[in-house]
């Protein structure tokens, strides 16, 4: 049983650390646009392909191609605002609604350029880390682990340390006193695209050998997504993490003791709760951080 | 008054659609077919979408099929040959849109027979089954009820024919006496948990509870860690969706399990070989033979040239090869005859000319027209199944089971968990 709930703990371990690079990149993109980006599940598919592109068809390195992909779905989110958000940023759904245009678009694409099966990425290493007979974890789930702390380590000093995060901070919390001292919104917008987008897409990129790589995936991250950032609270980062942590974790230990379906049913009970009992979130305000 | 006045008149333009396309199809006198006209027929079933690896690469063999079929002179109709030709239509797994393909096919198009993988979208085609008396066949003998009379299941009866791969199992390796099985929670995984938990039952195998879970998941460690500590001697993958056996069979590669695997299908094996190894896919029990072995060059098999049309499809469409690459295929196989021998091409006289005897030329051998005691209708042809394992990195046929034998001795085991889990025809 021990070696059970050890097994378990690295398997949330996982989970949470995807889970919350998506996360992450939505509430960024939500807290500086004010737009609920339903599109952000297909970022993470995008970044999944473009190792199914580079790394799988013209075999290049693994960790180069994961770099490409953060910056190729970063400047994927730089179109998304420069042709949909700053367009539709006085239309309260617009934004919205656009994405889901845009995720229409983004799979009929990926449909039209590798079909529609499912796509296979050879193993980038097949080592285990044999902890006892019936605890390990795989070196590629260690790599997603550990881009997930490496990602948010480095989002997390770009915020409080740089001149850009405190202006992206600024911009969030109170757009027009931000312009007021001089900061451009549009190009902190620019910024917050690019970062959220790209954190999708590296966490699509660097999951891909061990996940089920199809042009619907990001249907099934983006649910639990919206459920992680409701729970921590809409425009909270720091919400986004521990509701990642929180939700994987209640998930994880469900399925393994319990049943995968009574998991998501409790994931979204959860989420209900929140609303009912603390509609902001646990880390959530009345205004967007 | 103005409620019943509009429903009156609702009723009136429902019925008057519905007479105008039945018309179209079945009032209509038959229309004979002019020397060389092309035979048409509908390929209703997902294209695209989660479930398209049951479906394009069947149309994909279709297409190879058609090619060798009219390429030889076409199917003989009234002494006439007429080139066949196959008509795509994506339901995308959906029964709104299986609704819509089927009117487009059978109104529109005017085709002669309609083949569907069956399942979720079944529902959607059947009215228009119903309404036009159209031929349709499926994958998924659940389907089959006492009021689908139009509805064929001839090429498997899935998930019936997995008790084979049990009972192989139980006779070579008596040792293995416990097993666990995961599966979505869904019209297709929930029919094969009871055949399979039947299956081990009537093989003296211990069950475990089976684990389910939801069609939406996308990490499967909790679920293959969970499996694991259970310590069965097999563990049984049920019918998976191939995005599910694939991640399913990788864990437990990488949580070190080193028992047996049972699953209904393996597509693409070679992938889960790359991602795992040589030997521990050793001895992996699945159902879907590749149509290059030699244990289908025997005189019994209905399906011409299976090693040509393997090593075609694998030419167009390399490292494709799937479970239903060739079913679909071997469906026409069946059309085709009973076609040619009731000289027409109409779907109540195939329909009849297939049924005649009460058999049917199934591609592993001549096989029964079934199914009344578990779907309320004999329209499911079953006999002979293939039990395939990958030996050395290559699948494998073993042997063939006679499925009807195997339900002789346990259809009452089958039966009690077709009951226990709400699918037989009569709680449907």
């Amino acid at each position: 049983m021990i070696e059970l709930l050890l097994q378990t703990g690295l398997n949330a371990l996982f989970a949470a650390a995807y889970l919350s690079l998506v996360a992450v990149g939505l509430v960024l993109i939500f807290g500086v646009m004010g737009v609920i980006n339903f599109a952000h599940g297909e970022l993470f598919m995008l970044g999944a392909y473009v190792v199914v592109a580079l790394y799988t068809n013209l075999q290049m390195p693994f960790f180069l191609v994961v770099a490409i992909g953060l910056i190729f779905v970063g400047l994927v989110g730089i179109v998304m605002e420069m042709t949909m958000f700053h367009p539709l940023r006085d239309n309260p759904l617009g934004g919205l609604v656009a994405s889901i245009g845009f995720l229409m678009v983004i799979q009929a694409l990926i449909i039209l350029g590798f079909g529609v099966r499912m796509e296979h990425v050879p193993p980038v290493t097949q080592d285990v880390i044999v902890i006892s007979e019936k605890v390990r974890l795989p070196v590629q789930r260690l790599f997603v682990i550990l881009s997930a702390l490496v990602c948010l380590s480095a989002l997390w000093l770009f915020l409080k340390r740089t001149k850009f995060g405190w202006a992206l901070r600024a911009s969030a919390q109170d757009p027009e006193a931000a312009m007021l001292q001089g900061i451009s919104t549009r190009t902190v917008s620019i910024i917050a695209l690019f970062i959220g987008a790209a954190l999708a897409g590296v966490a699509g990129s660097v999951a891909a050998p061990v996940i089920s790589i199809s042009p619907v995936i990001g249907h099934s991250v983006i649910v639990s997504a919206f459920i992680v950032i409701i729970v921590g609270g809409i425009g909270s980062l720091e919400g986004a993490v521990l509701a990642s942590a929180t939700y994987a974790f209640i998930h994880t230990v469900i399925t393994t003791f319990v049943d995968g379906v009574i998991a998501d049913i409790v994931g979204l009970s959860l989420m209900l709760m929140v609303l009912i009992i603390k509609p902001t979130g646990m880390f959530g305000t009345q205004d967007r951080v | 008054m103005k409620n019943f006045s509009s429903q009156t008149k609702r009723e009136f333009l429902k019925r008057m659609a519905a007479t105008i396309s039945a018309g179209m199809v079945m009032g209509l006198p038959k229309i004979t077919l002019a020397a060389g006209e092309t035979i048409k027929i509908g390929f209703l079933a997902p294209l695209t979408g989660p479930v398209a690896a049951w479906g394009k690469p069947g149309l994909d063999g279709c297409q190879i099929w058609a090619e060798r079929i009219n390429a030889a002179g076409g199917i003989q109709i009234n002494g006439e040959s007429h080139p066949v030709e196959f008509i795509g239509y994506d339901n995308e797994y959906d029964p709104t849109k299986a609704r819509a393909g089927a009117s487009k096919l059978v109104i529109e198009d005017g085709v002669k027979f309609v083949m569907m993988l069956g399942g979720d979208t079944w529902p959607g085609a059947q009215p228009v089954a119903d309404r036009t008396g159209m031929l349709f066949s499926t994958l998924l003998p659940s389907d089959l009820g006492p009021d689908t009379s139009t509805l064929i299941a001839p090429a498997e009866v899935h998930p019936i024919y997995n008790v084979t791969g049990v009972q192989w199992l139980a006779e070579n390796y008596p040792d293995l006496k416990s097993a666990v099985i995961c599966a979505q929670d869904d019209a297709l995984g929930i029919p094969s948990v009871a055949t399979y938990l039947a299956a081990f039952e009537a093989a003296g195998i211990a069950n475990e509870d089976p684990i389910l879970f939801d069609a939406a998941t996308t990490d499967f460690a909790p679920i293959v860690s969970r499996m694991i500590s259970l310590n069965t001697d097999i563990i049984c993958l049920d019918t998976c969706y191939t995005e599910f056996v694939h991640p399913l069979v990788e864990q437990l590669f990488q949580q070190g399990y080193d028992g047996t695997v049972i699953s209904c299908t393996a597509d693409f094996y070679q992938q889960m070989i790359e991602k795992t190894s040589v030997e521990f896919m050793e001895g992996f029990i699945f159902q879907f033979p590749d149509f290059d072995d030699p244990a289908l060059e025997q005189d019994f098999i209905n399906f011409e040239d299976p090693g040509g049309f393997f090593a075609e499809y694998n030419n167009r469409h390399p490292g494709e090869w799937g479970a239903v690459s060739w079913e679909y295929a071997s469906i026409m196989d069946l059309w085709k005859w009973a076609a040619e021998k009731a000289n027409s091409i109409e779907p109540g006289d195939v329909l009849a000319s297939m049924l005649e005897s009460g058999k049917g030329e199934h591609a592993f051998g001549t096989a029964d027209w079934w199914g009344s005691d578990l779907f309320g209708i004999d329209q499911a042809l079953v006999g002979n199944w293939p039990v395939v394992a990958i030996n050395d990195g290559k699948a494998r046929i073993q042997e063939y089971k006679w499925i009807p034998g195997w339900y002789e001795e346990h259809g009452e085991i089958l039966k009690k968990y077709f009951t226990e889990y709400n699918i037989m025809w009569d709680q449907r």
